[in-house]
């Protein structure tokens, strides 16, 4: 008769505090989580801003968006490491992958992105799931259908715990060599795309390439090389991504889903912000990694797997117009 | 009303016989004419004519299905838009083709491209030789900065300018790539008056200083009879007379297809 | 000091005191370039002995035309160097005014900036007899131009050089031949009817000047200056020239015209001048900016303008301020007014000056709320600029400060303010008569204003003398100064006081199309045009607003309470230059609004309400046409004058 106000009243308040009460309440208790859970967030969304700007690259130079990239990360962590495996030294190894991404790229531009020239963006996104398939295939027919371990020790990656400021804080904070190695080579390599960007002619040809086609043609701007230069790049991004995100489990064709990890930074960023990618992914890697500590209790398991959406739905509420998307102003 | 000080040589571009359609529409029907050496050459016609399209095909937009172009005595059908931009060919657009998110320098400076060599490694190091090339060019734009009187929009995103200004900057942009032969679509198109006398003298100033063959069309008579040496006229695809202002003016075809009827853009 | 008494003489004492410190610098081809003083005077020397080859000569007037360029300052210390006397001309005016000074100063020689001026100065040689050579400084479009009279710059340079090689000594000569009470400069000043007048002044002049708020203020070498205003106007001569001379400070020269803002970031210089006017565009793009911006920088930048006007003036000039004030302007100065001064390029600014009309108290502030040293003068050609000057710390909006070092100032019966001191010019060149009406013999010169000193001896200027009247009952009106307290309203853009041998004061008002234009959008209004706007009832109230609370004002001050606004009409057009009711640089054509509008004006001291009015207006285009109105004529309150009141109670 009055239980039933009353268990309303204890749900709402258990949702209330487990959405906002105790999650707050353990931060406070454990500060060194927070902080640990914040570095594997960061380096996470350096991975994940990695991946968002090959798309982003793609998407500007070519208005492809390349259901490939997922699979191009496979592709390329498991050529490293069958190479590998075949005794080839790891630096060669990597030599190896990037020679074939670049093949890949070349490749890929001629019998798809040429054919298809001044095609509408639904046909090329459909000739880049077309890419897909074909390149699972033909991994699989080269690499067998089984996941490899990525030989960290060979690559010269340390793969131990550091714990850190134990005097400080009630525990001390354990962070993952591995991703304090993901990270920084992560930061770099966005350092490195940046500054090609902005102070190379190749840079620039790409910029004017994304802002208008023709006028780029005029002015001397070759498109296909353009587009081998933007796919060798998402390639060698891929290299990386492979290598690392291997690293954690193993190099197979399950990580291509990952990939997919991207989407909602390019919701978040825009699909033409390079800072938004570069933002986006640091906001959803460290979003989803506290989400998944202190929400799991009342949202039950598997946080991370749509909370980057729920970020992005949620900053799209507030800035239509995306992170770094130009203000719409209307004007009466 | 101008003095040109420069002489006209000998021929630089020759179309032949070119015939382009689209599907069923036939866009032009065997035309020829050439561009001599540092002349101003205009290509008049009511809306319609194929100017256009004819540009489009002198700098690889457009493959015609016949007919040849002979540039620098090189015979050639189609080419690709970024191989005429490396014979030395630049151009402007009708509608204004600028790379919109890019300042007014980096606009200018990707006329460059073409013109810079240093390796990428280089370059991303900004270190070097890569660097002395780049204060090189950088040098050579401030002069067409300089020239075009647009000092004060340096680093302002082009998408910003007004549309006189953003003209401006795309004939800034092609003249960086110090072109032989320059091909403007409507260069004083929705400009003003003292824009479009501010235009004609960079126009005339640009032929007389570099040399510039100078290909424009241009829909503003008085413009056209003021600056060019000679005049093509375009009509339904067709070649209609070629000649000096004066010789053309007489044309009796011209007068009764083009300059008889009156057409919108002569209200102007 | 005493034998350096030539600005070339001092050229060549800078040469070898500071020779290695930068002169003066020009923004080319996207670089500055800096030209050290050994290099400046180099160069003076080369062109000097350049222009003797070509025969100019010792009396020889060199007209000078174009934007400010190093080039054009080193002429003028060439010309000097050998005798002559450079004469500055408005590099916009148009030929046929640039004709007249070129024909009163019977000058034989001209330097041009381009092709632009060297075409005026071709089609002014078509009637003039006198003009023989001219010098271009930027060959640009010059290649057609093939007359023999016509020299290129670097040309008339080389000739110096080889001049000077031929000719060993003459240089030194002709510089140690100049005196301190020779010629040094005529600058044209365009009165507001006749012809100009070209105002003499010597090297003492200038010099003594330049030198006295030099020193009054510590100018030094290391302070930077960017030269933007006409060459001709005596104030960037006294502040780019004389100053540059006798403190050894770097003049910045802009690219060009349109990027003097881009020019002033980069620069960032710290003595500083700009008329009011362009401190109100300068507010007007920064408010319009953060209307436009985030909410949160908005609302920064307001709750931190606020803390300013409390605190950054009493900083400023030295006063106490609360410990929390204090605080609260530093954490402003991080966030606020830092940023924005870089981005105006003000952050380095020890001292800035306006002059030239009134500013507007809000205007004045905010910049010295920023902590910005922005003082005003009171100056004129005649004068070589300097008369009165706000000393630090004595800063009011409204006066116009003490008098100069050296210079005495006094109130003539009619209100007029004279003024002698070491700056006060010759003569009207070649016109005696002006000269006796200006200067009387004990070397008086009339300014042409009037204003009143304050208890503490600060100068107030409140109109032009002749315009200052009286009421019938002897109050007096200085209609000017009326006009100029409703004009620092934003809605209103101009307006017209009348009151002289009348009953009362009365006014005409030109409500401003922008900032009004923003109320009536905001207030969903909807217009068709000026006239339309101007006529809303709700538009006229505002305006009545505005005019009851100068009124108020006015009231405060003993002297001219009794001169507040009675009657006043909206009028239906916008004055225009166009129609010849203001002069070109936007000053109102008194006589000619008051005879145009005779109607209206027996409409305001009647006792109508409506008044119905028909004139002819140039439109945009130039096309004429003509406009009827039927007006309404409004009341102001008035208020009760403050010293009546002290001295009833």
């Amino acid at each position: 008769m009055d239980g039933a106000p009353v268990d309303l009243l204890n749900f709402v308040m258990g949702v209330f505090g487990g959405l906002f009460l105790d999650p707050v309440v353990s931060m406070f208790n454990r500060p060194d989580k927070l902080i640990q859970l914040f570095t594997q967030g960061l380096s996470a969304g350096v991975m994940y801003s990695l991946i968002a700007l090959g798309f982003v690259l793609i998407f500007k130079a070519s208005g492809v968006f390349n259901f490939a990239q997922g699979i191009m990360v496979v592709f390329a962590g498991l050529t490293v490491v069958t190479l590998m495996e075949a005794g080839v030294p790891a630096l060669l190894a990597i030599g190896g992958a990037i020679v074939a991404m670049i093949a890949l790229a070349f490749a890929i531009e001629r019998a798809v992105l040429r054919p298809l020239v001044n095609q509408d963006g639904i046909i090329l996104f459909m000739a880049t799931i077309g890419l897909a398939f074909f390149l699972e295939g033909l991994g699989q027919t080269i690499f067998g259908a089984d996941p490899k371990p990525v030989p960290v020790d060979k690559l010269l990656i340390p793969d131990g715990k550091l714990r850190l400021w134990g005097d400080v804080f009630p525990k001390p904070v354990r962070i993952y060599e591995l991703d304090l190695t993901a990270a920084i080579f992560g930061a770099l390599m966005v350092a490195a795309i940046l500054l090609f960007l902005n102070r190379t002619k190749m840079g620039r040809a790409l910029r004017a390439v994304a802002d208008d086609n023709q006028a780029a043609l005029s002015v001397g701007i070759s498109l296909q090389t353009i587009w081998v230069i933007v796919w060798s790049l998402a390639g060698f991004v891929a290299i990386f991504a492979g290598i690392m995100w291997g690293a954690q489990s193993q190099a197979g064709f399950s990580l291509a889903v990952l990939a997919l990890k991207a989407l909602p930074v390019l919701i978040l960023g825009g699909f033409t912000s390079i800072p938004g990618a570069i933002a986006g992914g640091l906001i959803i890697g460290v979003g989803e990694k506290l989400g998944e500590f202190y929400w799991r209790g009342v949202l039950g398991d598997g946080v991370e797997q749509w909370f980057g959406y729920v970020i992005a739905l949620f900053v799209l509420l507030f800035r239509p117009q995306g992170l770094f998307g130009e203000k719409i102003i209307e004007r009466v | 009303m101008t003095e040109h000080r420069r002489i006209v040589g000998d021929t630089l571009l020759k179309v032949e016989n070119i015939s382009l359609g689209f599907g069923g529409v036939q866009a032009l029907s065997g035309i020829s004419f050439e561009i001599r050496e540092h002349e101003i050459l205009a290509i008049i016609g009511p809306n319609g004519a194929g100017k256009t399209s004819m540009l489009n095909v002198i700098n690889g937009f457009y493959h015609p299905q016949e007919g040849a172009i002979a540039f620098k005595g090189e015979v050639r059908r189609t080419m690709r838009p970024h191989r005429a931009a490396k014979q030395g060919i630049a151009r402007t657009f009708q509608n204004v083709a600028l790379f919109k998110g890019m300042s007014t320098l980096d606009n200018i400076m990707s006329g460059r491209n073409l013109r810079m060599h240093r390796n990428i490694l280089w370059q991303m190091l900004y270190y070097g030789p890569a660097r002395n090339e780049e204060m090189e060019h950088r040098h050579r734009v401030e002069e067409i900065i300089d020239f075009l009187e647009i000092q004060a929009i340096r680093r302002t995103p082009v998408g910003r300018l007004p549309y006189g200004l953003q003209k401006r900057v795309e004939l800034a942009r092609a003249l960086a790539m110090e072109p032989e032969l320059l091909l403007l679509d409507e260069p004083m198109a929705g400009m003003n008056v003292e824009e479009k006398e501010d235009m004609c003298r960079f126009i005339i100033d640009v032929n007389e200083q570099f040399g510039t063959t100078i290909a424009l069309i241009e829909h503003d008579m008085g413009v056209v009879m003021d600056i060019s040496d000679r005049v093509v006229v375009l009509d339904y695809g067709r070649k209609l007379a070629e000649g000096t202002p004066d010789e053309v003016r007489a044309n009796q075809d011209v007068i009764d297809a083009y300059l008889g009827v009156p057409h919108e853009e002569e209200l102007v | 000091m005493s034998d350096t008494d030539t600005f070339p003489k001092l050229l060549l004492e800078n040469a070898s005191r500071i020779g290695n410190r930068p002169g003066c610098r020009e923004k080319d081809l996207g670089i500055w370039q800096t030209w050290t003083w050994a290099q400046v005077a180099d160069e003076v020397r080369a062109l000097a002995c350049g222009l003797a080859a070509l025969g100019f000569g010792r009396g020889d007037k060199l007209i000078i035309i174009g934007d400010n360029r190093p080039r054009l300052y080193w002429s003028m210390t060439a010309a000097q160097a050998i005798g002559g006397v450079p004469v500055p001309v408005y590099q916009d005016s148009a030929a046929k005014e640039m004709g007249f000074v070129i024909d009163h100063a019977e000058a034989r020689f001209a330097l041009a900036e381009d092709q632009e001026q060297v075409d005026k100065l071709l089609e002014i040689k078509g009637t003039n007899q006198t003009l023989e050579s001219i010098v271009y400084d930027d060959a640009r479009g010059m290649r057609n131009y093939d007359q023999a009279f016509l020299h290129d710059f670097d040309k008339v340079q080389e000739m110096g050089r080889a001049f000077d090689r031929d000719n060993p000594g003459f240089y030194d000569d002709a510089v140690a031949a100049g005196k301190g009470s020779d010629i040094s400069v005529m600058l044209y000043t365009s009165g507001t009817t006749g012809n100009p007048k070209g105002v003499v002044l010597t090297h003492t002049n200038v010099m003594r000047t330049a030198e006295n708020n030099e020193k009054m203020e510590g100018l030094k070498e290391s302070d930077e200056i960017l030269a933007y205003l006409p060459m001709a106007w005596v104030g960037d001569h006294i502040f780019s020239f004389g100053q540059n001379y006798t403190a050894g400070f770097c003049v910045n020269c802009p690219e060009s015209s349109a990027t003097v803002m881009q020019d002033l970031r980069d620069i960032g210089p710290t003595y500083f001048f700009a008329p009011p006017r362009i401190f109100e565009n300068i507010l007007t793009t920064v408010m319009v900016r953060m209307e436009d911006a985030a909410p949160i920088k908005r609302r920064l930048f307001h709750y931190f303008m606020d803390v300013a006007q409390r605190a950054g003036t009493r900083i400023l000039d030295g006063k106490p301020v609360s410990s929390m004030d204090r605080l609260l302007y530093a954490l402003g100065n991080v966030l606020v007014y830092g940023p924005l001064k870089n981005t105006l390029g003000f952050s380095r600014i020890r001292l800035a000056y306006t002059a030239g009309e009134a500013i507007g108290p809000d205007i004045f502030d905010f910049f010295r709320a920023l902590g910005i040293n922005l003082k005003q003068l009171y100056g004129m050609t005649e004068a070589s600029v300097f008369i009165t000057v706000q000393p630090d710390g004595q800063i009011r909006p409204d006066t116009v400060g003490v008098p100069a070092p050296e210079v005495e100032v006094k109130i003539a019966d009619n209100g007029e303010v004279l003024f002698r001191g070491p700056g006060s010019f010759q003569e009207y060149y070649k016109s005696a008569e002006a000269t006796s009406e200006t200067k009387d013999p004990e070397g008086w010169v009339h300014t042409g204003d009037a204003g009143v000193f304050t208890e503490d001896g600060h100068l107030k200027i409140i109109d032009r003398a002749k315009d200052v009247g009286r009421l019938n009952d002897g109050t007096l009106v200085a209609p000017k100064y009326l006009e100029n307290k409703l004009k620092f309203f934003p809605n209103i853009k101009e307006a017209v006081a009348f009151g002289h041998q009348r009953d009362y004061v009365a006014a005409f008002i030109n409500i401003d199309l922008v900032a009004m234009g923003n109320w009536a959008e905001r207030h969903n209004v909807a217009y068709g045009g000026y006239q339309e706007l101007a006529a809303y009832p709700d538009v006229q109230d505002i305006v009545r607003e505005h005019v009851e609370q100068v009124n108020r004002d006015l009231a405060s001050d003993p002297q001219l309470g009794g001169s507040q606004i009675r009657r006043f009409l909206v009028l239906p057009k916008e004055l225009d230059a166009d129609d010849g009711e203001l002069t070109r640089t936007r000053k109102v054509r008194r006589s000619f609004v008051a005879d145009r509008y005779a109607e209206l004006i027996e409409a305001l001291y009647s006792d109508r309400n409506t008044c119905h009015v028909e004139t002819e207006v140039t439109f945009e285009d130039g096309r004429k046409g003509m406009l009827a109105a039927d007006l309404r004529i409004l009341d102001a309150k008035t208020f009760p004058v403050a010293e009546a009141m002290r001295e009833a109670s």
